[in-house]
């Protein structure tokens, strides 16, 4: 026998009005528990994208003129392979630098149209064999003003530290919302527990007439659901201010030039959306089937 | 329409409810089940009901052996025995309608099938006029009632009542004996733990006598002693 939808949504509805604080609270918990998960995503690709060419340990740029003669391009190649202080390098051709510009700046077409293939200049991100500074100045210092070499440029300190704050920030972030939703999970088990307590009777007759167990136990999942929904929602409203006030204003603050580069791409913010939805119907299923199987058939 | 073979149940610290229980009830009987507390009556009702599952022997309900039915079919069952409580069992925040037709609802009957049964069953009990009240503003036998069309609203084969009677005065047991009859005369298996001596006294049905879990005593048109 199928549960009539309208039989389902007012047995939930009742349940919801019914507990209207502890649900008014379970609600807030999984809506700043996701809004900070998502948070730590969403500054996780911001730092990804402002520091992207900088991943994996590089620590210089070596950026090569796109006129540069086939005889400079080899020298410099050459240099840069057998290098005994340079552990690893990758060469970006103009190609893949143009690719990662227009992913850099999707949110500025105005600046991908204006600028094209040729004018990209491709080049060698290295890794040193010592990431000392002094050393890792002193190598990039071999390249620069070399013939062919437009430009070399190491990460600097702020790079590094932007890192590594982001790093921590995140780990922070990412313990906090788990222990929040980890709260929030037991919230909605205690909140259909109470549900299920303040009903027992109601719930002793549907057995005794022969309703059977997923009608009886539906309203209930329900109920867990649509908390974690509008938790979800309130963390969806949270994550775009994040991503529209804090980022975008971090990103366009000229006495911040720290802060340049840091973005989320559209398909980013909605991979966030998503997951956090995700997470949510993760938390209420979880919260909810834990509650029904340990209480409802006692 | 119900047999017991060799049916016992024991509860924890071997505390034997049921012990090697053989009977058997035909469609349409009305039997009462006697005896002093503690003595079987309430679990010889729930084992038919399922809500209890026997250590041995088989129960037969409409020829299925439902000690081994599964769980899932347990509700299909139970849409075919009424169950009348002693102490009523009403929803205090639903009317009298609402608590008849939630019995109807909650087995997914469609709203045109509840709002022709419902106001039926109502008028049978004697109810008719009271549809809208809130069952604490009803008296304890007009509360049976209630419970009693909820339990034969759905047309079950077989109704079973725990001391319906229990919380009742004399004059008003009389009036719920009334009603049970009348089902039974529908063809209706109805069967009837109780402490109530005049009504057994009264009616004079099939007694079947418990005591210590044991039948000692299984008798037509009997009485309470």
């Amino acid at each position: 026998m199928a549960i009539s939808p309208v039989y389902a949504l007012r047995e939930t509805g009742q349940n919801l009005r019914r507990n209207s604080m502890l649900s008014l609270a379970t609600i807030i918990t999984i809506g700043v528990s996701l809004w900070m998960f998502g948070s730590f995503y969403l500054f996780d690709f911001a730092v990804a994208n402002a520091t992207q060419r900088w991943e994996g340990g590089i620590e210089f740029v070596i950026w090569v003129n796109p006129g540069a003669s086939t005889e400079q391009q080899n020298a410099i190649s050459d240099a840069v392979s057998t290098s005994p202080q340079i552990r690893d390098f990758t060469y970006v051709d103009q190609q893949e630098a143009y690719e990662e510009f227009k992913e850099l700046f999707a949110e500025t077409p105005e600046l991908i149209e204006v600028v094209t293939l040729d004018v990209i200049p491709p080049s060698y991100r290295v890794v040193p064999a010592d990431p000392d500074a002094d050393v890792v100045e002193e190598l990039a210092s071999q390249f620069r003003g070399r013939p062919g070499v437009r430009r070399v440029v190491s990460a600097n300190d702020t790079i590094r530290a932007i890192q590594q704050q982001a790093d921590r920030i995140g780990f922070v972030f990412f313990v906090g919302s788990i222990i929040l939703l980890l709260a929030a999970t037991l919230l909605i088990l205690t909140n259909i527990v109470s549900a299920i307590r303040s009903r027992a009777r109601e719930i002793e007759i549907m057995k005794v007439v022969g309703a059977t167990n997923w009608f009886i136990r539906v309203p209930f999942m329900l109920e867990g659901l649509v908390q974690a929904a509008v938790g979800a929602l309130l963390a969806w409203g949270g994550l775009y201010a994040v991503d529209r006030h804090v980022i975008d204003d971090l990103n366009n603050a000229a006495s911040l030039e720290l802060f340049t580069g840091l973005q989320v791409s559209e398909d980013e913010f909605l991979f966030t959306s998503v997951f956090v939805l995700a997470i949510a119907v993760a938390v209420s299923v979880v919260g909810s089937a834990v509650a029904v199987a340990a209480y409802m058939d006692r | 329409m119900i047999k017991l073979e060799n049916v016992t149940k024991v509860f924890k610290g071997d505390n034997v409810a049921l012990r090697d229980a053989t009977v058997g009830i035909d469609k349409g009987e009305f039997v009462f089940l006697v005896g002093p507390s503690g003595s079987g009556k309430s679990t010889f009702i729930r084992l038919l009901n399922r809500e209890e599952i026997p250590e041995n022997g088989k129960i037969f309900v409409a020829g299925k052996d439902i000690a081994q039915l599964g769980s899932w079919k347990v509700p299909y069952l139970r849409r075919n025995i009424g169950y009348i409580f002693q102490d009523f069992k009403l929803l205090p925040n639903k009317t009298v309608y609402e608590n008849v037709a939630f019995a109807l609802e909650v087995i997914g009957r469609p709203r045109h099938v509840i709002k022709k049964q419902v106001p039926a069953i109502l008028e049978l009990v004697g109810l008719g006029s009271k549809t809208k009240n809130l069952p604490l503003e009803l008296s304890g036998g007009e509360q049976q009632r209630v419970s009693i069309a909820r339990a034969f609203v759905n047309r079950p084969l077989i109704l079973l009542a725990d001391e319906p009677t229990g919380n009742l005065d004399p004059q008003t047991s009389i009036g719920i004996m009334g009603l049970l009859d009348r089902i039974n005369r529908t063809g209706t298996t109805v069967v009837m733990a109780t402490h109530d001596s005049g009504v057994v006294d009264t009616l004079r049905r099939r007694v079947i006598e418990l005591d210590q879990g044991v039948i000692v005593r299984d008798q037509a048109r009997g009485v309470y002693e």
